[in-house]
């Protein structure tokens, strides 16, 4: 606190006892507060921030706590994606393990989400790996032509319809159940090589249409004449397989899972190993067009109004000083309990308890009016009221001492007619 | 740190070059403008914590009266003090407008006044004083919250004041001011005189007569300096609201008209707050002195939530009171607490002195049930019958001590608080 400056403009300090008394009680004359003149609120530039860190410290730490713990995560954990099937995937349904071994046998993984890449990246003396996007029918029967177009070798793994007719013709889905789990049953050698395979049914089964390549079904389901693997073998070579989990992390290395799936991706130097994007076909409608409608100018307008909107919050979010708490008297009704107790009467029915009061207030207030002394016997007051009112004595005595009301518009009406009876005697 | 209404201007014109350019490089450059502005206005606004401060109040108002806040600022800085000052009250002290515009040169000083009608009684607190100081170009600024210690005390609105005139000349009349001049009850030997045609025969003093030649006779008047002891119960009963007050509010009322009353009537009188402890107290005062000092020692007094101990009080009234005196009870007649509390100390008090319980009754309970329209209105009328039984009875009960009982409304509960006191005085009761 220091002292208040030399400089006091005339009057501030003589001219405020003008203006008091105003409503006060007694003219009282105005005094000055007890703390005197105030400078400042004790506080420096260090000791707010001091303050500001103690409230706002901890959200800081723990918001850098959890930064570090973020980085941390992100660093140890190997980035890849989630996808089922894909080549860079360490999920349990991923199939990074078949892409790492393949990689390391000297086979060349070309991992690609688009069909007209992987149309251009698959040519003769290469693999081609369609496997099924996450939704049905996620290539188009343009992509299906392109690719089958290509002369690569194809391996293709539990495809849907359209894919399956587009690459090989000459197989039909069939719908078996009960592995036969007998070997391979053919002569392919891949097939051989595996032994056995881990699988779930399904199979394919010859469609019978003409065709000059060779169709090869092993590992049968059900009967002999459908297998879970098929190869076709005519200019190119096309090796199908039903199950996907042949190639997934987890279930590559049951059985000959892993024999299967090697030889029929490592045939030649480069694999292509497409994985269709269901996005690229479903938002190459909408996407580039929603953006290319509005000029650019429109869209940094749009950003820069979120600042404005900042600077406006900023504005409005400001309040000139706290607000100053006030302790309110009690707010609850001195008839509340009165309230409480109609309340109870009503939930309980109970009309002869109301009837009763009713009466006995009304016999009080008569006596009273009527100059009875107190204990008068209700013969005596039942005259009095007859008399003073001039009704029959046996309706006044059933007014105030009959029997007690049995319904709700019974006690309606008792408490009228009781007012009544009192409005006419005078006091 | 604020921001005014001229950066969002700011930041909105600065949207013209940021849509013209639509790169990022103008964007940041924009921000980066904006960020300088309000950073060069702040370092160029006045600080507020160089504001010197003062508050001056007057001491008391009566509720529905009007005081100004006056508070002097002093820029203490080097800048030019510009922005906004509040003069912060808590909602009940009826502050019309507190933010007051202000522009100070450095070392000068200004004086600004909020005008306060305050809606409640009782201690009204002032709140921080808080300085809004913008710089020159009004974009941004500084704002800081000063607290400034700062009450006004807001007296009891005594409106039952009205009734004062009629009951003073009431008095007036047992007084011998109004040529009523006869031997009564209630009346104390004044002084002898001369008998003059018209006085009665029957207050002839024959043995002062003996000693002159001339007819004497003896001269009465009320009687006088007699002690009046109000006790105020603060505690949990008085709390309830009664229409739109607490119920203390209407005994502070009664309390007041009692104690101008009273004091005009010659009698001392004396006034307690009290439920367990003793909250308020007013003694040795009389005159025009008293009226005030009532107000000013009842104005902060407020019910507290807890019950009353009467065995206490009743040992406080025996202490303060050595000789006969009017005990006024100002209470609510609840026959629960009645019963426990004020019942078995009121033989006691009633023995030794001329007690008054004093009751504030709920207007809300005659119109409960008045209207009888539907069968619940019967029920209504039946628990509102039920409660005045009770009380009936209570007060019944409090009568057979000896006590006198008056329950009114509110407003009535002063004029007949008043009138008992003068029935009283003039049947020699006090």
């Amino acid at each position: 606190m220091t002292a208040p400056p030399t400089r006091t403009p005339a009057g501030v300090g003589s001219g405020v006892g003008s203006g008091s008394g105003v409503g006060t009680h007694s003219g009282a004359p105005t005094v000055r507060t007890t703390s005197g003149p105030v400078r400042g609120d004790g506080t420096t530039t260090r000791s707010r921030a001091a303050r500001r860190w103690r409230r706002v410290g901890w959200v800081v730490a723990l918001l850098a706590l959890l930064g570090v713990v973020a980085l941390i995560l992100a660093l140890v954990t190997s980035p890849g994606s989630k996808l089922p099937l894909a080549p860079d995937s360490t999920q349990p349904r991923g199939a990074k393990a078949l892409a790492q071994v393949l990689e390391a046998q000297g086979v060349d993984v070309h991992y690609t989400r688009d069909a007209d890449e992987a149309a251009q990246l698959a040519g003769p003396g290469t693999t081609l790996l369609v496997v099924p996007g996450l939704t049905w029918d996620s290539l188009d029967d343009d992509q299906l032509r392109a690719l089958a177009a290509t002369r690569a070798d194809v391996a293709l793994v539990a495809p849907d319809d359209a894919t399956l007719a587009a690459f090989v013709p000459e197989l039909d889905d069939a719908y078996g159940y009960d592995p036969l789990g007998a070997g391979p049953s053919c002569d392919d050698p891949d097939a051989r090589a595996a032994g056995t395979v881990s699988d779930q049914g399904g199979g394919y089964v010859a469609s019978g249409s003409s065709s000059d390549r060779t169709v090869t079904l092993c590992f049968p389901v059900d009967t002999a004449d459908v297998g879970s693997y098929a190869v076709v073998q005519g200019a190119t070579r096309v090796a199908v397989y039903d199950d996907a989990r042949l190639f997934t992390n987890r279930d590559v290395a049951q059985a000959g899972n892993a024999a299967l799936a090697l030889r029929m991706l490592g045939r030649h130097h480069d694999l292509v190993w497409l994985l269709p994007d269901d996005r690229a076909q479903a938002s190459g409608d909408a996407g580039p067009a929603a953006a290319s409608v509005l000029p650019t100018w429109c869209w940094a307008l749009l950003g820069w109004s979120l600042v404005v909107v900042l600077v406006l919050a900023l504005w409005r979010g400001r309040r000139l000083g706290p607000l100053v708490p006030e302790d309110l008297p009690v707010v609850v009704r001195a008839a509340e309990t009165t309230r409480g107790r109609a309340r109870l009467y009503r939930a309980g029915r109970t009309r002869g308890h109301a009837a009763a009061g009713l009466r006995a207030r009304t016999a009080q207030r008569l006596a009273t009016r009527l100059g009875l002394p107190r204990g008068t016997e209700p013969v005596g007051l039942v005259t009095a009221v007859a008399r003073a009112t001039g009704r029959p004595a046996p309706d006044v005595h059933d007014l105030l001492y009959g029997p007690p009301p049995t319904t709700d518009d019974a006690l309606l009406a008792l408490a009228r007619r009781l007012d009544d009876l009192e409005s006419e005697v005078h006091p | 740190m604020v921001v005014t209404w001229r950066a969002v201007v700011l930041a909105a014109v600065l949207g013209i070059p940021v849509a013209v350019a639509a790169d990022t490089a103008m964007t940041l450059l924009a921000v980066g403008v904006l960020v300088l502005v309000a950073v060069v206005d702040i370092a160029l606004a006045a600080s507020p914590r160089a504001v010197t401060l003062e508050r001056v109040l007057p001491t008391s108002v009566r509720l529905t009266g009007t005081a100004t806040s006056r508070l002097t600022l002093v820029n203490g800085s080097r800048r030019r003090l510009r922005g906004v000052v509040r003069d912060a009250w808590v909602p009940s002290a009826g502050a019309a407008d507190t933010r007051h515009p202000v522009s100070v040169a450095p070392g000068d000083g200004t004086r600004l006044a909020t005008t306060l009608t305050p809606t409640r009684r009782g201690d009204r607190l002032a709140g921080p004083v808080t300085i809004r100081s913008v710089g020159p170009l009004g974009v941004a600024g500084r704002q800081a919250s000063i607290p400034l210690a700062g009450r006004l005390r807001v007296l009891p609105e005594f409106a039952s004041r009205k009734h004062l005139p009629s009951r003073l000349a009431r008095l007036r009349e047992l007084d011998g001011r109004a040529a009523v001049q006869v031997r009564g009850e209630g009346t104390e030997f004044d002084s002898l005189r001369d008998y003059v045609v018209g006085d009665d025969v029957r207050s002839i003093d024959w043995r002062a007569t003996a000693r002159r030649s001339a007819v004497v006779v003896r001269t009465w008047r009320p009687e006088r300096d007699r002690r009046v002891l109000v006790v105020l119960d603060t505690s949990r009963s008085s709390a309830a609201r009664v229409g739109d007050q607490p119920r203390l509010d209407a005994g502070i009322e009664a309390t007041l008209l009692l104690s101008a009353l009273a004091a005009h009537a010659g009698d001392r009188v004396e006034v307690v707050a009290f439920d367990r402890t003793q909250r308020a107290r007013v003694r040795g005062a009389s005159g025009t002195r008293l009226l005030p000092a009532v107000a000013e020692a009842l104005a902060p007094v407020a019910p507290v939530l807890v019950e009353a101990d009467w065995t206490a009080l009743a040992a406080t009234v025996h202490g303060a009171l050595s000789q006969r005196a009017f005990v006024v009870l100002v209470t609510a007649i609840d026959p629960a607490v009645v019963s426990a509390g004020l019942m078995p100390v009121l033989g006691g008090l009633a023995a030794r002195h001329q007690v008054l319980v004093a009751a504030v009754s709920d207007p809300e309970l005659a119109a409960l049930g008045a209207d009888l329209a539907t069968g619940d209105d019967a029920y209504d009328a039946a628990a509102a019958a039920r409660t005045d039984l009770e009380r009936t009875a209570v007060a019944g009960l409090l009568r057979r001590t000896g006590a006198e009982v008056v329950e009114a409304l509110p407003d009535d509960l002063a004029p007949r608080v008043a009138d008992t006191y003068i029935a009283l005085k003039a049947a020699g009761r006090l």
